[in-house]
């Protein structure tokens, strides 16, 4: 399933671990350099288009910057990395699409919230997640909750470890 | 240098006054007594220490 944050304005990015790689539709001729270069990554025939799992950041980074127009241009997740780019790095946004340089968006976590059941103990929550109980809602970013599953806390929606003293088995 | 604000909530996860926990979106559940693991993108768990399906919710909270 394509997500939403794949667009932005102009077009759409696509990314791995490393870098983003961000493709303009409008200014894309056909050039194909990408596509005769790594269909592995780059496949015209498949939707999305674009893999980023098809091949190393190495080579991903080497045909991105073959591309002779605005078509296709790459950076850094990690944005200190951006600053010191060299100008051989053709297709780099900071040469090829300076104005995304400041698309801090396109680093975006995905990883899925870990629900843990606990032997005969409480549920604990890691990552990001809103949380609601009773009139308060939260955001919870990168953090960590244990909601009581025995029902006996005096502390409730959490856990006061009181499931050991009355022996819960759940 | 700036931090990485762009963590989105991935899961709503709702507490349910006298009822059970709903977890919804993008998680994965671990179990680790009935030793499954699976990510059905909707759960209710249950809370109240009743339930005869554990871990999940099956109405016994309204007995
Ligand atoms: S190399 Fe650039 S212009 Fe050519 S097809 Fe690929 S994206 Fe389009
Ligand atoms: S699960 Fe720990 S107090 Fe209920
Ligand atoms: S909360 Fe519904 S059965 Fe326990």
């Amino acid at each position: 399933m394509e997500k939403d944050e794949n667009h932005f304005s102009g077009g759409k990015r696509y990314r791995n671990k490393d870098i983003t790689v961000y493709w303009k539709p409008s200014a894309c001729v056909h050039a194909s350099y990408c596509y005769r270069e790594l269909i592995e990554v780059f496949d015209p025939s498949r939707r999305p288009w674009v893999d980023m799992e098809g091949a190393s950041t190495e080579k991903i980074i080497e045909v991105v910057n073959l591309c002779p127009t605005d078509a296709l241009a790459w950076k850094w997740n990690d944005e200190e990395k951006n600053q010191d780019v060299r100008a051989d790095q053709y297709n780099h946004i900071k040469f090829r699409r300076p104005g995304l340089m400041q698309d801090k968006n396109s680093v975006i976590e995905e990883t899925p919230v870990s629900v843990k059941v606990m032997i005969d103990g409480p549920v604990v929550l890691k990552g990001d997640f809103e949380l609601t109980y009773g009139t308060t809602k939260k955001v919870v970013s990168d953090g960590m909750i244990s909601i009581c599953r025995c029902g006996v806390s005096d502390h409730q929606p959490f856990c006061d470890g009181r499931h050991r003293k009355t022996g819960f088995n759940g | 240098m700036e931090e990485n604000n762009n963590k989105k909530p991935q899961a709503i996860v709702e507490v349910i006054e006298f009822g059970p926990l709903k977890i919804s979106g993008n998680f994965i559940i671990k179990d680790l007594k009935r030793n499954k693991e699976e990510s059905p993108g909707e759960i209710w768990l249950c809370r109240c220490g009743k339930s005869n399906n554990k871990p999940y919710c099956d109405d016994s909270h309204k007995k």
